[in-house]
């Protein structure tokens, strides 16, 4: 059976995010098919979310940089549901809880998100809305092991948040 | 997306810096250096330096480490260099503060004091550069806030090679022609890099991002700030431009200077309209001290461009250059100073103390850690002080003059003793403050817990 193959690296090159590309390739597979990816980079954070599909890799270095990766489906492993996983906000599960901060002065914001995180089982999925990125919230995340995605919306003018309960440190 | 955390020495910056506000208050007070003696003096160099370098540029240092990797969102990088700078401004300061009290036969120090004293303030403020320069250059492309900074520290750098310039020139280690003319013509350049470029355009830049921060205005960039950028760059590059001028003994100085005048008073002017739309458009209503004090201070720098106005107008600006200084660098710069002090103490304070367990037991909220109530009326007598102030200068009363630098300084102790309050967690009820430990009022503690 031929491989099926992907090359992300125009996506990369553009500053996309290639991560549906892949998984819609995934879905694509036949049963047995391996999948060859191209990228930029060596893509490690995938290996773990493909390892939890069911896939075993195996990466070679291509010039300039770039990476060709083979994943292979090991038999009878493949399971059809993405585990969630701290590194990869695609596999995080829906936001169980959302925190409107936009009208709170600093720093309300954090003391709300950081309260709600401590009542949250791991893996639950917080989304804050704020007026403006929360500097001072990320390092008391990190060191408390809550994984966290955010960005400004297009009219710049609310940061979303997305945070991921880890395990409390 | 690494964020900020605490910057170690903002704290100690701080209180050296009110240190040297209080020496120079007492100064005044005891009627050393101008309105006593001529603008020129020795003394009044001494009063001058202890301000702009240490209260102001301390100030606006250990500000900067801390507000730098806010606006960029990004750790500081060079982390080690905030206590080697800060070391060799205080050595720096004090040994060019010496320098000039030789010159006046007041102490008994070589000439060649003020030449080292402005060489370690070059190393001093070059590796604070050195670190908040790399901070940025690491986050290009700059948001606004963070344009202004680059430019003030631009014009830090000018303002410290002109100090060492001087000194060399008046230590009689470089002499000639073209040194004498720029001694003679060069010190208004001096001044105005540093109060109007460093000090005062990075204080602009950081009053937008603050103000809009703690009021809750909307942060978007406006046309008009990008006009502020624009104008108020061109007005250092004039000044600095100026310089051969200056060299030479050549005519063009005063027209220069006047060029950066009427560009500098537009980029004041278009800065006033967008702190006013700040205020305007702010979501919270009531606005806490820092805001309500910071008003005092926007007053001051109105009422300086207008007295600037009026003295370039009457050409009686030679005779009230120190009134005019006064006014900027007390009541602008400094009231900003202060206000502002009046949150970050504790604001970061609340975060060192409490951050480790919010969400995990109850803690106090910052604006537990102040007292506005007992705190506003200070601020209020601070500024009334610096306007009379201002006023017995331009009517030249020196004797009524420092008995309002009296009031000034009381007022100014009264608000240490609040940010000394706010760190030490004194207004804090005692069942909420129970079971923490106060940190020291300014020296650095180790951060306990180290980001993996």
């Amino acid at each position: 059976m031929n491989d099926l193959e992907l090359d992300v690296r125009p996506i990369l090159r553009h500053g996309g995010e290639p991560f549906g590309a892949i998984m819609g390739a995934v879905s694509r597979l036949a049963k047995g098919q391996r999948l060859k990816l191209y990228a930029t980079f060596k893509p490690e954070p995938l290996f773990h979310v493909m390892a939890s599909q069911g896939f075993s890799n195996e990466a070679s270095p291509l010039e300039d940089g770039e990476w060709m990766v083979i994943f292979t489906p090991v038999d009878g492993e493949r399971v059809a549901v993405v585990e969630s996983s701290p590194e990869s906000p695609e596999t995080w599960p829906d936001p169980a809880h959302y925190l409107d901060c936009t009208e709170l002065d600093p720093p309300e914001p954090m003391v709300r998100i950081l309260a709600q995180l401590e009542i949250m089982p791991e893996g639950e999925v917080l989304f804050a809305l704020l007026a403006r990125e929360p500097i001072f919230l990320f390092p008391e995340l990190k060191l408390r092991g809550h994984a966290w995605v955010g960005n400004f919306d297009a009219a710049g003018e609310a940061y979303r948040l997305m945070v991921r309960a880890g395990g409390q440190k | 997306m690494p964020g900020a955390s605490l910057s170690r020495w903002t704290l100690t910056y701080f209180a050296c810096a009110l240190l040297c506000l209080v020496g120079a208050e007492a100064l005044m007070v005891m009627g050393f250096g101008f309105p006593g003696a001529t603008i020129e003096a020795p003394e009044t160099l001494i009063l001058v330096h202890l301000v702009a370098i240490g209260w102001l540029s301390l100030l606006m240092c250990g500000a900067l480490f801390q507000f730098v990797p806010v606006l960029v969102a990004r750790p500081l990088l060079g982390d080690e260099l905030p206590p080697v700078a800060l070391a060799f401004i205080l050595t720096g300061l004090v040994i060019l503060l010496s320098g000039f009290a030789g010159m006046t036969g007041l102490v008994a120090v070589p000439a060649e004091a003020m030449p080292l004293g402005g060489l370690l303030l070059l190393l001093g403020f070059g590796t604070a550069i050195l670190s908040l320069g790399r901070t940025l250059w690491a986050a290009r492309p700059l948001t606004m806030p963070a344009r202004f900074v680059v430019v003030g520290l631009a014009a830090l750098a000018g303002t410290a090679l002109f100090g060492e310039s001087f000194a060399l020139i008046l230590s009689g280690l470089v002499g000639g022609e073209a040194a004498l003319s720029l001694l003679l013509n060069g010190v208004p350049l001096h001044a105005l890099l540093g109060l109007g470029g460093w000090l005062t355009f990075t204080a602009m830049g950081v009053s937008y991002r603050l103000l809009a921060m703690f009021m809750l205005a909307p942060e978007t960039e406006r046309f008009s700030t990008s006009v502020v950028l624009a104008t108020g760059t061109l007005t250092l590059m004039l000044i600095a431009a100026a310089t051969p001028f200056a060299l030479a003994a050549e005519s063009g100085l005063a027209g220069m200077l006047l060029a950066a005048a009427v560009t500098g008073l537009c980029a004041l002017g278009v800065y006033g309209s967008d702190m006013l739309a700040l205020y305007r458009q702010r979501k919270r209503r009531n606005i806490e001290l820092n805001a309500v004090a910071a008003i005092g201070a926007f007053a001051a720098l109105l009422a300086a461009c207008l007295l600037l106005v009026f003295l370039l107008f009457s050409g009686s600006l030679p005779e009230h250059v120190g009134a005019l200084t006064y006014l900027f660098a007390f009541g602008w710069l400094g009231g900003l100073g202060l206000a502002k002090l009046y949150k970050i103490v504790a604001f970061l304070t609340w975060l060192e103390c409490f951050a480790p367990v919010l969400g995990k037991r109850q803690t106090p909220r910052v604006q537990d850690l102040v007292d506005e109530r007992h705190a506003a009326p200070w601020f209020g007598v601070y500024y009334l002080a610096v306007g009379l102030g201002t006023l017995t200068l331009l009517v030249e009363l020196p004797l009524v003059f420092r008995i309002v630098a009296g009031v000034q300084l009381f007022a100014t102790l009264a608000i240490i003793r609040h940010l000394y309050r706010a760190r030490e967690l004194l207004n804090v009820p005692p069942d909420l403050r129970r079971g923490f430990a106060r940190p020291h009022p300014f020296w650095p503690q180790p951060i306990a817990r180290k980001l993996p």
